[in-house]
């Protein structure tokens, strides 16, 4: 039988080993080579008997108290249980009345199913810059990117954050669009005790095994405001024939998972606080910014570089990122870029073949530029910014996270070690978007 | 649910889950490629993509032949449902011969799971619908082509493509570059009772 389970637990970490050689450069690393693994999502003889017993039922059955649970979980009106994030999406964008040939208003830094969810709506998306503390849609930029196409504005809580929702929300209302959440990275987050999936008209969710609260390997769900919508969206499932079911094996396994999940989380908001805690007390590291009343289910972490806090400023920034990511994967710690590339940079944007023939980016009144120039913050975040992604993601244990704590710390207070790293750099290194484009 | 099979289910489950199979992408995609390399050596054909519904690998199917908006193309007995996809996708669905068809399609079920291969025709890619298994919905696509499989797995977010790397788009074949994209991706634990499913061929059942 495969395990998973852990069979060697990490040493207590100690201040002093910031102090040590770095293991770049053949010291001891933070975290030992075979100790660095992290464990997720967790399984426990909860889930095995939940499985159990929800193969005594009828599959509906399962996936539907499922779908009742977590909707009530989330404070949501309706909700449809899917296959996958995307087709979440998909299905909220119909629901709140998507149709060929429509614009909606994405970030540009997202994953790229974000963008595909409505081309799959046959909608055109128009991409807007990101903010540079919370890297979440640049709520500014809406307004200037409305046209008498725009349907809906769908913001992404990027890495956990919610986006600016209020904001958002005053414009959707003015213009008379509709708000649309991907909420894919942000299981339990909320905007002043309203949880994210709750709060637009409709939302999509990812809830595939990468994520905060995943199901049984893939699945999502999508939320809506109103029944209106939510009829709207089972109507098209039923017209088009398109067949998004979420597997009752999937939905069993959320059953059981969904009573943890309060728990992962306050683990998972205590280790961001740690390491926060510790980031700010470093000159060269800061750690994400989160806005009162917001809270952050850090499904990703995402940590800001000040080259010029340690006298690096005459150095390139990607190549001070570069260096430090060599320097901190020596010790362990996987923190590295998540995506590369603004999303209308890749290909499917690029070409515009849709679903074949140009369908439907040929419906838009004027072909739509996708450049990547157009978004100086994201690129700029890009060559800047390092992610932990799903180090911080399961019930890790308290000295893990320490440790992680003290291999930052120990880079820190060594910015020659990074100008030596950045010296022997070849000169060919590519800035990370002109590298290829990244899924994740 | 009928009582045979939900004993087959339950007895394939219990075996899924007392393998310690979890849900990570890159660790159980195994789970995945298993089924694949199974149905591969089951048709005898070898390009073989597991889809997380029958309409996502009818897509993948049609796509793989071109067969995309703007297009038309011949069904025979065609369902309901599967017309109101290809409508969907804005591909015409229209009249012809045997001869213009462009691929079988064969339900597998609890019935038929054991020779299923004995439904196929002369056809060089085969459409299989396993949803009756009762796993909830799965697709697959088995073909001799390798272009027809490469165009559907570029359909899949997290297509074959980019889960070996991570890394993606950068394809020098035009015809290979993505357009749209589903996530298609099955999960590894239907994927796994899906394999059981086939590998033991019905053989526990309580007759």
């Amino acid at each position: 039988m495969r395990t998973d389970f852990i069979k060697k637990p990490l040493d207590f970490p100690s201040e002093s080993m910031v102090n040590e050689s770095l293991a770049y450069f053949g010291g001891k690393a933070i975290l030992p080579t075979d100790n660095r693994k992290t464990n997720f999502p967790y399984i426990t003889k909860e889930d095995v008997m939940q499985m159990l017993v929800s193969i005594q039922h009828e599959p509906e059955n399962v996936v539907g108290e499922f779908s009742e649970k977590y909707n009530k979980y989330v404070g949501a009106n309706f909700s449809i249980p899917t296959a996958s994030g995307t087709s979440s999406l998909h299905l909220a964008l119909v629901g709140v009345g998507v149709e060929p040939g429509d614009e909606v208003i994405i970030p540009n830094f997202t994953f790229i199913a974000t963008a595909q969810a409505v081309i799959a709506a046959k909608a055109i998306p128009v991409f807007t810059d990101v903010d540079p503390d919370t890297f979440c849609m640049d709520a500014a930029q809406v307004e200037s990117l409305i046209t008498k196409r725009t349907k809906v504005v769908m913001p992404v809580h990027v890495h956990g954050l919610p986006a600016n929702l209020p904001m958002l929300q005053e414009i959707c209302l003015k213009h008379n669009l509709k708000l649309v959440e991907d909420a894919s990275h942000a299981h339990s987050a909320s905007i002043d005790g309203k949880v994210c999936g709750s709060i637009g008209d409709a939302a999509g969710q990812s809830l595939m095994a990468d994520k905060n609260f995943p199901v049984g390997g893939e699945g999502g769900i999508s939320f809506f405001k109103k029944e209106e919508y939510y009829e709207r969206a089972i109507k098209f499932l039923e017209e088009s024939g398109i067949d998004y079911r979420m597997s009752w094996i999937a939905a069993a396994f959320g059953i059981s998972q969904l009573e943890r999940l309060p728990y992962y989380d306050e683990v998972r908001a205590r280790n961001a606080q740690y390491l926060s805690d510790a980031l700010n007390e470093t000159k060269l590291f800061e750690p994400p910014k989160v806005p009162s009343g917001y809270k952050h289910s850090y499904n990703m972490y995402r940590i800001k570089l000040h080259r010029e806090n340690v006298g690096l400023e005459d150095l390139e920034d990607f190549k001070v990122k570069e260096a430090i990511q060599q320097l901190i994967m020596e010790e362990g710690v996987f923190a590295r870029e998540w995506q590369n590339r603004p999303i209308p940079g890749h290909l499917p944007f690029q070409n515009k073949k849709g679903f074949g023939n140009g369908y439907p980016f040929t419906l838009a009144d004027e072909e739509r530029k996708y450049e990547m120039e157009d978004y100086p913050t994201t690129l700029s975040m890009f060559r800047n910014t390092l992610t932990i992604c799903r180090e911080l993601r399961s019930p890790i244990e308290y000295e893990r996270i320490q440790s992680y704590a003290l291999a930052f710390k120990k880079i820190d207070q060594n910015p020659e070690a990074i100008r030596e790293v950045v010296s022997k750099m070849d000169s060919s290194i590519k800035l990370p978007y002109e590298k290829d484009a990244r899924l994740g | 649910m009928d009582k045979r099979k939900q004993f087959q289910i339950s007895f394939v489950l219990s075996r899924v889950l007392n393998s310690g199979i979890i849900m990570s992408i890159e660790k159980n995609e195994k789970e995945i490629k298993g089924l694949e390399k199974f149905i591969g050596k089951a048709t005898g054909l070898p390009y073989v993509s597991v889809f997380n519904s029958y309409t996502g690998a009818l897509h993948g199917a049609l796509y793989g032949q071109d067969l995309v908006h703007g297009t038309s193309t011949h069904l025979p007995d065609i369902t309901e449902q599967e017309d109101n996809f290809l409508a969907w996708l804005g591909i015409t669905s229209v009249g012809g011969n045997e001869d213009n068809v462009p691929f079988q399609r064969i339900r597998v079920n609890w019935d038929n799971i054991h020779n299923f291969e004995s439904l196929m025709e002369e056809h060089s890619t085969l459409l299989l619908d396993l949803t009756d298994l009762g796993f909830g919905p799965c697709g697959i696509i088995a073909t001799n082509q390798e272009l027809i499989w490469k165009k559907s797995e570029r359909l899949k977010i997290f297509g074959a493509f980019d889960l070996r790397t991570m890394w993606t788009q950068e394809e020098s074949n035009y015809e290979l570059q993505p357009g749209v994209q589903f996530n298609y991706r099955i999960s590894p634990l239907v994927a796994a009772c899906v394999k059981l499913s086939l590998l033991r061929r019905g053989e526990h059942n309580e007759d």
